[in-house]
């Protein structure tokens, strides 16, 4: 059986394993986003925690991702919740890095101005601090997805399903029919992923940005 | 009207970096904070709209408590002008001009009427740069801009910060001009800091020279170069200041009070008994001898006394009318200059506002005032 007949073979379970592997990435994302921004601005108003934080999040990125999954068995045991968790931890690191970045590197007398116009601290954060940092955020986004795209393959092995099934099903069985239907659609998720995510990190420039950068 | 009563302020609870501070601006005033770096000037001027909380002390508004009133709505009320001009990059400039309006929830037709406005007022074109970017204008029309974000809500009062110091020479000195038309214009209140003197000299009304947290002086213009206070006020503007900028210099300043003058109906005899007596060829005629308050009406020199023989002749009779070279007392010294150097006569006369004489100038006060103020004469070299 060459490659395309077991394409047309296996189609529509390659097609359910790239939903499963496109889920378990975008919660573990989503999640991240969610607690990763709201960090990333917090640490940026006080700096005492910055280094703590970024120190934390630093160690988990360094974890080798196998290791931090066999780690997670005895905790949480295996399937969907237990990959999330480890996905979350790694997507973490890039989105509150780039958050802090994105608000530190804004001019302070731009902050200042604001200040002395009379603009509160949420009014800061959300007209300027915000608008200003969101394509340098939008950048650590699109990383820690892509990056998570990759990493899920693993998350298979505590069964937690996605494309990862096919390679190490193919791996164990010696059939590199197999490892390629897991590789090959993994790899355009990730190319296809950063395009699309590349377009909205430029979407969200404003104009006002563009020509300075 | 700005008040500051023993304003005190300290970062670390040990330095003071303003100390004691008494400071009076009345309503209108140009107010320029000058000093060497670190002196307190900015943190000063940052206390008004409480960018920074005085340590002790109290600044009044109006009488009112600064502390007692909205934060927010104190600082929407006081326009902010920076050195660093602090437009948000992402911002169209009308949006940036609209800002404070925005935080006031002005109705959207409002703002842009307004920001128009400004603009028309800055000498930009409205229909343009209302949709332009920041990083799409010059580092000068970016300052005007950051002046016409200030001016949004007609601000009574407006802190500026070194707001040209980062200009390159031409436009500095071209948005000084244009700031002090617009004060003429506008009438604020406006507290000024800046490190250079000449833009201190150019546009302020009064200057408060700041050293280590206090005022050492705070005088107009003209009386901190006369009459500096102490050496560091005197060397902080230069002794030889006054030479380079003889607008402020009056004619007040530079008159004589005691010179020779005769009634318009004096004689000949008189005329040259004075000129002798005071050794000088030229008298001022005036209205009636005398008596205080006396108008000058013409000039006589001794080459239109020698021209007539008679003894009785008057002097109204050979005097030529100085109608044209009358001078205010408050005229400057570029400009007595000029009209003593069209003028025929060696005395010119000085009046008061009220057209009283009160003193003239001649070649000689002019030496004098020349020797006093010019370091190079007084050196003795």
């Amino acid at each position: 059986m060459n490659f395309l007949q077991f394409l047309k073979y296996r189609g529509p379970e390659i097609l359910k394993l790239t939903g499963e592997h496109m889920k378990i990435t975008g919660v573990a994302v989503f999640l991240a986003i969610l607690v990763g921004v709201p960090l990333g601005i917090y640490i940026t108003k006080n700096k005492k925690v910055t280094n703590i934080i970024l120190n934390i999040a630093n160690t988990f990125q360094t974890l080798p991702s196998l290791a931090l999954f066999g780690l997670i068995i005895p905790i949480m045991g295996i399937g969907f919740k237990p990959a999330i968790f480890v996905l979350f931890l790694y997507a973490l690191l890039p989105i509150i890095k780039n958050t802090c970045i994105g608000i530190n590197s804004i001019e302070p007398s731009i902050i200042e101005a604001g200040r002395g116009m009379g603009m509160t601290h949420s009014q800061i954060l959300k007209m300027v601090e915000i608008p200003m940092a969101l394509p340098i955020i939008m950048g650590g986004i699109r990383i820690s997805t892509v990056i998570n795209i990759g990493t899920a393959t693993i998350a298979a092995l505590i069964g937690a399903g996605g494309l990862g099934d096919f390679i190490f099903k193919g791996i164990s069985m010696g059939n590199n029919n197999l490892i390629l239907a897991g590789a090959i659609p993994t790899a355009l998720l990730a190319i296809s992923v950063d395009f699309i995510l590349g377009l909205v990190e430029k979407k969200l420039t404003p104009y006002g940005l563009k020509n300075t950068q | 009207m700005i008040e500051l009563k023993n304003v005190t302020k300290s970062f670390d609870g040990k330095n003071k970096v303003v100390k004691n501070l008494n400071l009076k601006i009345e309503k209108g005033e140009f107010v320029v904070l000058i000093g060497e770096s670190g002196c307190g000037k900015t943190t000063t001027m940052k206390m008004i709209n409480l960018l920074e909380k005085p340590t002790k002390g109290d600044i009044f508004i109006d009488g009112e408590n600064v502390k007692d009133k909205d934060l927010m709505e104190l600082r929407r009320n006081i326009g902010y002008v920076i050195q660093k001009v602090g437009l948000f990059p992402h911002m169209t400039i009308g949006e940036n001009i609209e800002l404070v309006p925005t935080l006031k929830k002005w109705s959207k037709e409002d703002k842009k009427a307004r920001a128009f406005e400004l603009l028309e007022l800055m000498d930009l074109p409205a229909e343009d740069f209302y949709y332009r970017y920041p990083s799409e204008l010059s580092g000068g029309q970016q300052q005007r801009i950051g002046i016409a974000r200030a001016l949004a809500v007609n601000p009574e009062i407006i802190l500026m910060d070194e707001p040209f110091s980062a200009l390159d020479p031409i436009t500095r000195e071209k948005l000084q001009d244009e700031m002090t038309s617009l004060q003429d214009e506008l009438g604020k209140t406006i507290v000024f800091v800046t490190h250079d003197m000449d833009e201190a000299l150019k546009l302020a009304d009064k200057i408060a020279v700041v050293k280590d947290g206090e005022v050492i002086q705070f005088d107009t213009p003209e009386e901190i170069l006369k009459n500096p206070k102490n050496d560091f006020v005197e060397y902080f503007f230069g002794k030889d200041r006054m030479w380079k900028t003889p607008e402020m210099l009056l004619a007040r300043d530079i008159m004589k009070k005691k010179f020779g003058k005769i009634g318009i109906n004096g004689s000949l005899a008189r005329a040259i008994e004075i000129m002798k007596e005071r050794e000088t060829d030229t008298l001022i005629v005036v209205d009636r001898e005398g008596e205080k308050k006396q108008r000058p009406v013409g000039v006589v020199t001794r080459n239109m006394i020698m021209k007539n023989n008679s003894h009785s002749v008057k002097m109204k009779e050979i005097m030529a009318s100085s109608a044209d070279l009358i001078v205010d007392e408050n005229t400057n010294m570029v400009e007595v200059l000029n009209i003593m150097s069209k003028a025929n006569f060696r005395s010119i006369p000085i009046v008061n506002k009220d057209k009283f004489l009160v003193g003239a100038i001649t070649p000689i006060s002019l030496l004098n005032i020349i020797t006093e103020i010019s370091p190079s004469i007084e050196g003795g070299e």
